[in-house]
């Protein structure tokens, strides 16, 4: 049995130091009142409340306090320990923003057995299905939920599934999209680790609900384990019967298999996905037909990505207005975020459609790292934009952020602070897409790579406010004019950071400046004299004898030979170099 | 056993279940690349030092990467808890302190659920 | 039939047919660079995009399906503005060497460039070093002139089914490339050269030999012979602004005789050759049974090529005739320098052909010396020969007509059809039935091999006994008739086909590789059309009626497959793997 009865929870969530201090308080409060052998005060890592000073949670009860002052001590321990009581003027009620339906089951039970699933009402969808053994109520019940495809473009999901369903044909697919590729994304390879049948389920009901026979799981092959995952999941579903013919008994029959992308990020687009998937170069073609109409080898496929495959199961189990009274009117349900950049808790989260870049920020993520300053939240990816922080109240939904020049992406959302500059940051996303180009068409195997070199020259400061000018006009052309949505949406990064940012942009052409200590060319180094103790380490040092002087006159930097490598900087031992 | 419609129910109760007293370790790429591995092996050898019959479970990514690896404790009477940033050391505290002594661990608890 | 608007005309339209196709019918006309009528739409170039109202996107009027009632907005400033944006940012990829370019003057970039008056170069120059690789010999590759379109690969994997090209590495460094990146000469390349016939720009040109042919009809102690194929003369006047398929024949001996040729003479009377040999060997296999069926025709370099590549298997049925290019210059050092007393050593054969891999031919295999020579010494391609006529300063437009000169010169209606697919077959028909009947055919003309139907299957009958035959053209369509044939032996079945013409371009050697740029079906259907009123308005029908080559028989080779003609006129085939070490 255990030793205690009773959980005192202490954390200073601004600053840290005085976490034991206060621990000490209580224990030394509980001492007082022989209590020591009943409560246990534990110092918890993360008490899930940001910057609100001193954070207590008793447990059980869940009576959580901030900003306790001393003086409170005494008062949480008398009511709260000894009665079942709340000091009403310092508790607080926080609320847990998550909402998990896709991660339902990642991290609960065990993603290499199947009976796992089925213990937490896995397949029990599949089930239900087949008993109504109905294809449209399958459909009207996904045209209920208001689902949206989550891989970034916000198709409705019924629609897709309608227009496959209305095809004539004996032959039909479901591909499972897992060529996740954005940079710092990584919510599919946690669905399909953590809980693979439940993307398989989806995948089955969707297949039963068009008419397919046949589906194939696209996963990248930098994802091993998703894949190693995924094969033992088909394979104990095969050998449940929930796979193959005649599944669960009926005259349905579906059948998987794995497919692995070669890691081209172009592969995401659902037509060069298909052309992947039939052998050929991972090209997009022009649609239409969409892939619904002809798709993989001619026939119509429904391409879904992972999370909103995850999304099926329980729609169908607990019903399509269960899942629309999820989010706001016209995006349902929750999405699955991958919340990185300079904020103190990086995490995988699922969160209402509906809420809001602050509350994502700052309640779940603890808020920026190191106390810097924030600057704004990238989402979408290299398709997306920046949301600077005037907009951080802006709902999470596919038209609120389309309307701020960003997407909701497949779910990347990188947090910014005062470090980082929006020229290098729009420089990085777009160079992703010129790298990931297919070059199958000119607006944006050129465009993107004259963008590039336009974005360098302000980058370091070569540039004049003419480079701009050609930045919105090759934008445009690229907007309109790629084949597909990766040229389609590659300027957006620049875009919206000219759009947002436009002052750092004019730092940056007019002033040769870089306020964010980003953009190496345009570093001025010089040696500050009043701290300079004559050492000459940063003499020693340059490789370009860029730095002339003695011990008796000092240092200074001669520009014109200046290289502006940085060794000076590191090597200074007094912060006597500035750049 | 194959399922079918008819003895769905019956057979869904049959699956594997878990010991009441367990320790689920996320076993993703993400939590593998953090040490989950060496989590997941050091409980597992020092449970059997002791003869626990504690289960240890795989699971996957439970979503607070800042933490990684992740290490969830039930043990009956005990409030349920996350560890984060579990390396060998705290792995083998887990099993000591908290599973074997009944007590919380200091400095890495990141949740904590009522029991 | 459905109805829509372009530019808010209203506008009739059959299904299926895209935004750029129902645009023409109401004379607008969307530019592109990616789309080739021939070919299917790629969508690469981005240029021909055009507005539907009531939605935000752009679409791409060459592969987009024109729907009933859409409204299409073709051309405002936007439209405008952001296609000349594309093509800035292709020229920003694109060598500035028009001047010295093979397609300076006939290129589409450098028309779209002037259509749209582009005066500066808005953007930094981005153009990657690429080596151009000549190995073929017949063509050569530059890709630093690619623009991306994908033509090349598109009618070399899709349409001939050789798949030698294909798109390599990605982004800005994509290029075409022979698949694996090796020299296109080491490639599964069959050198038909409809790649070169498609692409937009330089990129893909033939391998020109004007010079060396410039420095033979310079030299006083060469002896300079020259022969037409049949295709060419309905297909040059295209480059002096002739309507397409004008019969130029006579002007084009006119032509070569200014140009400094000694004598020139016209492949049409070796086609008639071939003729008296092939359906020889035709009744040799079918009367006597000697030798395997079905007969397969050899007149074309790049199918003996893809055949010996890809179907070794098929080498028996192979006639073992020479082309008519070979047969001729072979017969130029025998007969025709024998009766007149020439060195054959000093005499230079030159070939006008609508073909590349005729390049090729002339060394392909040691046959091609059997008259103790090179036969063929340079081919040069329709557009060569164009240039070579603008250069000397001849108006062709305006040259007199002349006649070929005699020995080797004048040709039957079978001869000249030669050039459009269906018409070996046809030229042999109509001898083949002489030669088992001993009459002529009341009704000399095949109505059923004529046309651009990828495989045309008929029969025919001679003397009661029924002979199928089987005509196909563009590469891509042999597989089906090989197949058949494949399958009937296999399975012991009665042979689907005792006689089988094939040509590798699509419509024959009147939509050769070397032929002027631009063709279409439609084009084709004209040159073709040109060529069977050459044979209608022919006195002599039929190539056994030809009296010189009944003369060259009589006089030289005795009959057709006897010994000399065989060691003249005859070759062998060899399997060649298709990628080489």
């Amino acid at each position: 049995m255990w030793k205690y009865k009773k959980v005192i929870l202490v954390k200073d969530t601004d600053t840290g130091k005085e976490t034991v201090r206060f621990s000490e308080l209580f224990n030394s409060a509980l001492r007082d009142r022989g209590l020591d052998g009943e409560v246990q005060v534990v110092r918890p890592a993360d008490i899930n409340v940001y910057d609100q000073g001193i954070v207590v949670k008793v447990m059980p009860g869940n009576i959580t306090y901030s900003k306790v002052e001393e003086k409170d001590i005494d008062l949480i321990v008398r009511k709260s320990i000894k009665k079942e009581e709340a000091v009403k003027e310092i508790q607080i009620d926080p609320k847990d923003k998550q909402v998990r339906i896709v991660l339902r089951n990642c991290g609960n039970i065990d993603p290499e057995n199947i009976d796992d699933y089925i213990a937490v009402d896995g397949y029990r969808a599949l089930k239900k299905v087949l008993e109504e053994n109905n294809r449209d109520n399958v459909i009207q019940e996904m045209k209920i939920s208001g689902l949206r495809g989550r891989g970034g473009g916000g198709f409705p999901t019924w629609m897709k599934w309608d227009f496959a369903k209305s095809q004539k044909n004996d032959t039909k697919f479901i591909i499972c999209n897992g060529d996740e590729g954005d940079p710092g994304a990584y919510m599919d390879r946690s669905v399909l680790e953590g809980d693979p049948h439940s993307v398989l389920e989806g995948m089955i009901i969707a297949g039963f609900a068009v008419g397919a026979k046949k589906g194939y799981f696209y996963i990248r092959a930098e994802y091993p384990l998703a894949i190693k995952r995924v094969e033992l999941a088909i394979k104990q579903a095969r050998e449940k019967g929930l796979l193959g013919n005649n599944i669960l008994g009926t005259q349905f029959s579906f059948d998987l298999d794995v497919r692995l992308g070669a890691g081209a990020f172009v592969c995401g687009e659902e037509t060069a996905l298909i052309a992947s998937i039939e052998g050929k170069r991972g090209c997009p073609s022009p649609r239409p037909p969409y892939p619904s109409v002809c798709g993989l080898w001619g026939k119509p496929t429904v391409i879904n990505n992972v999370e909103t495959l995850a999304n099926i199961s329980p729609i169908i189990y607990k019903g399509g207005v269960w899942f629309s009274e999820i989010g706001t009117k016209r995006s349902k349900g929750t999405k699955v975020f991958a919340l990185t950049g300079k904020v103190e808790n990086s995490s995988l989260i699922e969160v209402p459609m509906g809420i809001t870049i602050k509350e994502i920020v700052f309640e779940i993520g603890g808020g920026v790292l190191n106390n810097k300053k924030i600057k704004a939240v990238q989402t979408g990816g290299p398709s997306g934009g920046v949301i600077p922080e005037k907009f951080f109240d802006t709902s999470i939904d596919y038209e609120s952020l389309q309307n701020l020049g960003s997407i909701m992406g497949s779910g990347g959302m990188i947090v910014m602070d005062e470090d980082d500059c929006m020229v290098d940051i729009a420089k990085f996303y777009l160079k992703f897409c010129v790298d990931e180009s297919c070059g199958k068409c000119a607006p944006c195997r050129i465009g993107g790579r004259q963008m590039l070199e336009l974005l360098t020259e302000i980058s370091e400061g070569k540039a004049t406010f003419e480079q701009v000018d050609k930045l919105k006009l090759i934008s445009k052309a690229m907007q309109r004019a790629s084949l597909c949505g990766l040229g389609q949406t590659a300027p957006n990064p620049v875009l919206s950071t000219l759009k947002y940012f436009e002052q750092e942009y004019i730092d940056h052409i007019k002033d040769k400046k870089c306020a964010s200590g980003k953009c190496e060319s345009l570093f001025v180094y010089r040696i500050i004299q009043e701290k300079c103790k004559r050492c000459s380490l940063c003499q020693r040092n340059c490789p370009a004898e860029a730095i002339p002087g003695d011990r008796d006159k000092g240092y200074a930097v001669d520009q014109k030979k200046c290289i502006k490598c940085g060794k000076c900087f590191e090597a200074c031992k007094f912060e006597a170099v500035a750049r | 056993m194959k399922l079918t419609l008819n003895n769905f129910d019956e057979e869904a109760k049959k699956g594997k279940s878990h010991n009441n007293n367990w320790i689920k370790v996320g076993l993703s790429t993400c939590g593998i690349a953090a040490g989950a591995d060496v989590a997941f092996d050091t409980i597992k050898k020092v449970l059997q030092e002791n003869q626990s019959d504690v289960e240890v479970i795989r699971v996957g990514c439970a979503g607070k990467c800042y933490a990684e690896p992740l290490v969830e404790v039930k043990i009956e009477g005990m409030p349920q808890v996350v560890y984060g940033k579990v390396n060998e050391e705290v792995a083998t505290k887990i099993v000591q302190k908290h599973v074997l002594g009944k007590q919380l661990i200091n400095d890495h608890i990141y949740l904590l659920k009522d029991a | 039939m459905a109805k829509a608007f372009i530019n808010n005309i209203e506008v009739e339209f059959e299904r299926g047919r895209t935004i750029l196709e129902v645009a023409q019918q109401v004379q607008v006309k969307i530019p592109t660079l990616c789309k080739h009528k021939d070919l299917c739409a790629t969508g690469a170039c981005g240029i021909c995009v055009v507005k539907l109202e009531g939605s935000n996107k752009m679409l791409r009027a060459c592969c987009t399906v024109m729907d009933e009632g859409m409204k299409i907005n073709t051309h405002d400033p936007e439209l405008v503005e952001i296609r000349r944006t594309v093509i800035e940012l292709i020229l920003s990829n694109h060598p500035n060497d028009c001047l010295t370019c093979g397609r300076n003057n006939d290129c589409e970039l450098q028309t779209i460039m002037a259509d749209f008056g582009i005066r500066e170069e808005l953007f930094n120059k981005i153009v990657k070093e690429i080596p151009k690789d000549s190995s073929t010999k017949t063509i050569e590759l530059d890709p630093s002139k690619c623009i991306g379109c994908g033509r090349c690969i598109e009618v070399c994997q899709n349409v001939q089914n050789v798949w030698a090209l294909s798109f390599l590495e990605r982004g800005i460094n994509t290029r075409m490339a022979p698949a694996g990146d090796i020299k296109l000469g080491e490639s599964p390349c069959v050198r038909c050269g409809q790649c070169s016939a498609h692409c937009p720009t330089g990129a893909i040109f033939e391998f020109d030999q004007t010079r060396n042919v410039w420095k033979l009809l310079q030299d006083p102690e060469t002896y300079c012979v020259v022969q037409i194929a049949p295709s060419v003369r309905v297909a040059i006047g295209e480059g002096f602004g002739y309507p397409v398929g004008t019969n130029l024949t006579k002007k084009i001996y006119a032509a070569l005789r200014r140009l400094g040729f000694n004598t020139v003479f016209d492949t049409n009377f070796s086609a008639d050759v071939t003729i008296m040999e092939e359906a020889s060997e035709f009744v040799e296999r079918f009367v006597n049974k000697k030798g395997a069926l079905p007969l397969i025709t050899t007149c074309c370099p790049s199918w003996v090529d893809f055949m010996e590549k890809y179907h070794p298997d098929m080498i028996e049925h192979f006639s073992s005739a020479k082309s008519p290019q070979e047969m001729m210059s072979t017969l130029c050092k025998t007969y025709f320098a024998e009766k007149n007393d020439i060195d054959p050593a000093k005499m230079k054969v030159v070939s006008i052909m609508p073909c590349t891999a005729k390049k090729y031919e002339i060394s392909r295999s040691e046959d091609m010396f059997s008259s103790g020579y090179q036969g063929t010494d340079y081919v040069l391609t329709t557009r060569e020969i164009i240039r070579m006529i603008k250069q000397a300063g001849i108006d062709f437009n305006s040259i007199p007509e002349e006649e070929s000169d005699h020995m080797m010169g004048d040709y039957s209606g079978a001869g000249t059809i030669f050039g459009t697919t269906g018409g070996v077959m046809e030229a042999a028909l109509r001898t083949a039935y002489n030669f088992v009947t001993k009459k002529n055919l009341p009704k000399v003309e095949f109505e059923n091999v004529r046309g651009l139907k990828g495989v045309k299957e008929t029969s025919v009958m001679i003397n009661d006994i029924e002979i199928k035959i089987a005509v196909a053209h563009g590469l891509g369509n042999v597989e089906y008739v090989l197949n058949k044939i494949k399958k009937a032996k296999e399975n012991d079945e009665p042979l689907p086909y005792h006689f089988v013409e094939v040509m590798a371009c699509p419509g024959g050697c009147i939509g050769g590789g070397g032929q002027p740029y631009g063709v279409t079906d439609e084009v084709r259907m004209i040159r073709a059309k040109g060529l069977y009123q050459d044979d209608e308005a022919s006195e002599i029908r039929c190539s056994h009626d030809n009296p010189f080559v009944k003369e060259l028989y009589k006089e030289f080779l005795g009959a057709p497959l006897s010994e000399k003609a065989h060691h003249l006129l005859h070759t062998k085939y060899v399997p060649r793997p298709e990628y080489k070490k």
